[in-house]
């Protein structure tokens, strides 16, 4: 299958006072059509600003985007003029975000907002717009739909207003939603609540959904592939089965291992030693391997080419076999 | 008024805390005529906390948790209740007494960003709580200080840098430091390891536990995070507006969730392996999150609750064991024995 969304090779770094921060360093992985792909990684990793750099929602100066592509139904979007790119934005990728009270605009009602992007990127007029607002709203479980459209981000609860965004993202019927962190700002019950809503979704829909979280719970749930990221590099790609049965990179069985969990009984955690490192001052080498217990020499001087476990199980790591 | 029967572990508590509220008066407004609101943020609370235990508390947001760790500290007005630190009315403190008492309990906050002073070195951080409180001399601070940061696993070569100069995990070190220095009795932490990353949260826990063991403290361990609490405590209470509706030992309270809240959090909780957490039934629970300001009658659970009958409407469930173990909860629909 074509895929979606695809990123070669994509670098995304930030030019400061400082020196250059390389957050995003050579990514490359493939989003397909009805999937949901987890990104798994610790603040800092990239994972968010992989995707808001190639949306162009990230002011520039600082960010410069170095190399590589990214290609939406097979065109490169990198080198789109600022106008096609803010209509592929508002209506082929639409992205949530984590704390929905900021995203939204305080001073406008949610009916205002929900109708905007459809009044912007399509043709239709303003009362069919209201009317499919109306309709997202009540698919994503908003109660009392109609009177709701003339209410206030602030009269919402934290679920309610994730579940307004989502809305938002919805109505223009988007090929591919990114979900930055969607549920990491609420209560575990409302995240239940989102996160089967967005499953459903899904499955109406068949649209693609690139779920970034720091929580591997979240992406066991939810994702059919995942792809973990470290200091701007991806270290393991594979099916959530790949990843986290047969853990091939050092990092991930590490992050699954010293993840406290309710299910089974933990001793004393396993911990992984040190801390991430600073990105303006990475070597040429493979950015774990202060922290990795199975790092060699080579480590230190170049960063590991990959190495496949399955036909879609890749890791960047000179390790044969997978860590235990 | 009686003293309810509380279940005191082997050892004999530490801390005492009986009936604890604490409201705040919400100032209505222009147009509301004077006619106050009260914000029942803690709502009759009592916990026994055992020597060398770790009490976890969970709940979500606006249930009550920090409020009741900041009141135990007396960080903010408690409005009734009572609350003993080893055996002392630490209530009726004040003054110099209470300045005597405070040693005794101290506190790690969420955010090391916020919680540490920028314009302070790690030395004056760990050096003011001992220069307060004791009448060490300038070579015996420096030894406690050296002391203590080996014991959080900072080398003491860090004394002269700034907080900015650190990584979260190592803020949260210094921050324990400083809540260590005086040798307390009783720890609260509050959300300690919220801020900080799965890889660098590890570490912070399994300092504190060690730190724990070690010095034999106890600690109440706040937290929203119920893999965490599972992770680092012995016995755990969870808060559902203002009041404690279950407590229990760590296993039974995972293994066997009894009040219909506990039941929906835990089963809310996602599990790190795509199988389980997709063969999982999730109990759902049903609405919003009620107002604080204006908590259901009965049983505050019960706009919310499967299990809710007539008598949850306008009774309050207490807090009584259940079938005569440790495990405590405060449901109608398991004190009589109600089909699930």
């Amino acid at each position: 299958m074509e895929p979606i969304l695809e990123l070669k090779n994509y670098q995304a770094h930030f030019y400061t006072r400082r020196g250059i921060v390389k957050a995003v360093d050579g990514i490359s992985f493939k989003v397909h059509p009805g999937e949901t792909l987890g990104i798994v990684g610790e603040s800092g990793s990239g994972k968010s600003v992989t995707h808001l750099s190639y949306l162009r929602l990230l002011p520039s100066p600082p960010l410069r985007i170095v190399g590589g592509e990214v290609r939406f139904k097979g065109k490169n979007i990198l080198t789109l003029p600022d106008r096609q790119l803010r209509d592929l934005r508002g209506k082929s990728i639409a992205m949530i975000f984590q704390e929905p009270m900021t995203s939204l605009n305080p001073y406008m009602k949610i009916g205002a907002q929900l109708i905007e992007p459809l009044l912007i990127h399509t043709v239709m007029n303003k009362k069919d717009a209201w009317k499919k607002a109306i309709a997202a709203l009540e698919r994503v479980g908003i109660p009392n739909a109609e009177p709701a459209m003339n209410r206030y981000p602030h009269e919402f609860s934290g679920g309610m207003r994730q579940r307004v965004m989502i809305a938002m993202a919805l109505t223009t019927d988007p090929a591919v939603l990114i979900a930055d962190e969607p549920t990491t700002a609420l209560d575990v019950t409302v995240q239940a609540q989102i996160l089967d809503l967005l499953r459903d979704i899904q499955k109406d829909t068949g649209m693609a959904v690139v779920l970034i979280t720091h929580d591997l719970g979240v992406v066991a749930g939810l994702a059919d592939r995942v792809v973990v990221m470290y200091a701007g590099h991806v270290f393991e790609e594979g099916s959530a089965e790949d990843i986290f049965y047969r853990s091939a990179h050092p990092y991930t069985l590490a992050l699954l291992k010293s993840t406290p969990r309710i299910d089974v009984p933990q001793g004393a955690l396993p911990v992984i030693p040190g801390m991430p490192p600073d990105l303006s001052r990475l070597g040429k080498g493979c950015p774990f391997y202060e922290r990795c217990g199975y790092h060699m020499d080579v480590c230190v001087t170049e960063f590991p080419t990959s190495h496949q476990f399955g036909p879609e199980h890749e890791s960047f790591c000179y390790l044969e076999r997978p860590p235990q | 008024m009686s003293t309810p029967p509380t279940n005191a572990s082997i050892n004999p508590p530490i801390a005492r805390i009986q009936n604890l509220k604490v409201h705040f008066p919400i100032r209505g407004s222009f147009l509301s005529f004077g006619h106050k609101h009260t914000l029942k943020a803690v709502d009759g609370v009592s916990l026994d906390l055992a020597k060398g235990e770790i009490l976890g508390l969970v709940g979500e947001s606006g249930c009550g948790k920090s409020s009741l760790g900041r009141a135990i500290m007396r960080l903010i007005k408690i409005t009734d209740g009572s609350i003993e630190i080893a055996g002392t009315d630490f209530l009726a403190l004040e003054g110099k007494a209470l300045r005597q008492v405070r040693p005794n309990i101290q506190m790690i906050f969420q955010d090391p960003y916020a919680s540490l002073n920028p314009r302070m070195t790690v030395y004056d951080i760990l050096a003011e709580p001992l220069f307060t409180h004791t009448k060490l001399n300038s070579d015996a601070q420096m030894a406690k200080i050296k002391q203590t940061l080996d014991l959080v696993g900072l080398n003491a070569k860090t004394c002269k840098k700034y907080p900015h100069e650190f990584s979260g995990g190592q803020r949260q070190r210094i921050a324990i430091a400083r809540a260590l220095i005086l040798d307390p009795k009783v720890i609260i932490a509050d959300e300690p390891v919220s801020s900080l990353d799965v890889s660098v949260q590890a570490q912070i826990l399994n300092l504190l536990k060690e730190i724990q063991t070690r010095l034999g403290l106890s600690m109440i361990f706040i937290s929203h995070n119920l893999a965490v609490v599972k992770y680092i405590s012995d016995r755990i209470a969870v808060m559902y507006l203002g009041k404690i509706v279950e407590i229990a030992d760590r296993e039974a309270l995972y293994k066997n969730p009894l009040h219909p809240y506990t039941r929906a959090l835990v089963s809310a909780v996602p599990i790190p392996d795509p199988k389980l957490e997709r063969a999982r039934k999730r109990i759902p629970v049903g609405g919003e999150l009620p107002s604080p300001l204006n908590p259901p009658k009965g049983c505050a659970f019960h706009t919310r609750c499967p299990l809710a009958f007539d008598r949850c409407r306008t009774e309050p469930p207490q807090l009584i064991a259940h079938s005569k173990s440790l495990h405590r909860v405060a449901c109608f629909a398991v004190e009589e024995n109600r089909p699930s």
